[in-house]
């Protein structure tokens, strides 16, 4: 019974994460002829998932604690806790997106002899267009779903991943044409 | 109320970093929970929100994202394949989402588990273990098979010349590197989460991260093996 209850529940929350992953990549293998264009994209693409997904992932969370804890209401304007949020959330992505466009830079040069210093833009220019998108949908929709008397802590994980994986390869695809 | 409002705005005015009595002192006399009077104390008036957030969350973001990274080294040096090859290029993504649910999944499971007993020291005779086991194991399969499938399909509509042959090795790197990852999550939550337990602390902390990260990096070397394997 319990095995039958459990598998339920992961399949069906594992089928809707893995749909947004696939539109993700399907988007990748779009932007193929950009991807060939700029190397180290490669050994950016995995940190810069992971990072977008934590970042918006800790930022619900806390505005979940935040409301639950009555500390914040649900709206946007003289909220002193969403702007702090929303703040360190767009500084900790500027960072560190800046810091793994130098690792991928020193990566390339140290393992594949490659210098080319694209790549360090490209993900500074990444973090701050995925910080237009994410960070917006990851805010208003944990209130919206606080509002209609939902928990967020249980939708938005999922949520942010998927939303963050797609907002992300446009991110790069976009900064790939910029620069 | 007076009198509560005051020792609520000394809870504010308490250095962050130290645990000081008057936080145990409201909690027993009101009865308001640690974990708000954590919260006040954490981001109250006197906090600057986002300097308590960047300082805090900087170190481990930065770790979690250059092991990342290391994943993504191995990655590049399969280039070629991904490029050429649209099925993998389109699996990536998905595959990473799965490994990092599978991680958090089965590490706040077994954490769980710990606190209510059902398993202990002796973890290969728990029942709870082995159904959750043959959950993920089950899930993961099916999971890997749809996204193989799926990436295979899509590709195919975008132009790629799908045969049967590269639609098996599609399928079996899909399978065969979630079914890997599985069995090295389960490790890495049964090894660490029992050796935290054992120093009481708590593993809900530490075990999430060090399981999806190890993972992430993992499942990237595992794949980028796999397409040199099979390609």
């Amino acid at each position: 019974m319990a095995f039958w209850k459990d598998f339920d529940e992961i399949l069906t929350a594992e089928m809707a994460s893995i749909s947004g992953g696939i539109v993700a990549g399907t988007l990748l293998a779009y932007i193929t002829h950009h991807v060939e264009l700029v190397p180290a994209l490669f050994i950016l693409l995995p940190g810069f998932l992971e990072m977008r997904g934590n970042i918006s992932g800790s930022l619900s969370a806390r505005l979940s604690s935040a409301l639950f804890l009555g500390a914040a209401k649900p709206k946007v304007r003289k909220n002193r806790i969403m702007k702090g949020n929303v703040l360190a959330s767009v500084l900790l992505v500027i960072v560190v997106s800046t810091m793994l466009g130098f690792v991928a830079f020193f990566a390339n040069m140290v393992f594949f002899h490659i210098l080319d210093y694209r790549i360090i833009a490209i993900a500074f220019i990444a973090g701050l267009l995925s910080n237009l998108i994410e960070i917006p949908l990851t805010v208003l929709t944990t209130f919206w779903l606080f509002r209609h008397g939902h928990d967020p802590n249980n939708i938005m994980g999922p949520y942010v991943t998927t939303t963050g994986d797609i907002s992300s390869i446009l991110s790069i695809f976009i900064a790939i044409v910029i620069v | 109320m007076s009198h509560r409002k005051k020792l609520l705005q000394k809870v504010t005015k308490v250095r962050r970093h130290e645990h000081h009595p008057v936080l145990h002192n409201v909690h027993r006399k009101y009865g308001i929970s640690r974990r708000t009077l954590f919260y006040m104390k954490e981001y109250g008036p006197r906090s600057h929100v986002a300097h308590v957030i960047v300082r805090e969350s900087l170190k481990i973001l930065v770790l979690a994202s250059i092991i990342s990274s290391i994943g993504g080294i191995s990655m590049e040096s399969i280039t070629a394949q991904l490029l050429v090859i649209t099925p993998l290029l389109i699996l990536m993504p998905a595959m990473n989402d799965m490994v990092g649910d599978f991680g958090c999944i089965v590490s706040s499971k077994f954490t769980t588990m710990l606190y209510l007993g059902k398993v202990n020291r002796k973890w290969w005779r728990s029942r709870h273990l082995h159904t959750l086991f043959l959950v993920i194991l089950f899930t993961s399969f099916l999971t890997s098979v749809f996204i193989g499938v799926a990436a295979s399909v899509i590709a195919y509509w975008q132009g790629f010349s799908l045969t049967f042959d590269v639609f098996l090795k599609i399928l079996s790197i899909a399978v065969l590197s979630n079914l890997i990852i599985v069995a090295i999550i389960f490790c890495i939550s049964i090894i660490g989460g029992l050796g935290i337990y054992g120093k009481n602390e708590d593993p809900n902390n530490f075990l999430i991260p060090i399981t999806t990260s190890v993972a992430d990096l993992l499942n990237l070397v595992i794949f980028a093996v796999l397409v040199g394997m099979f390609f």
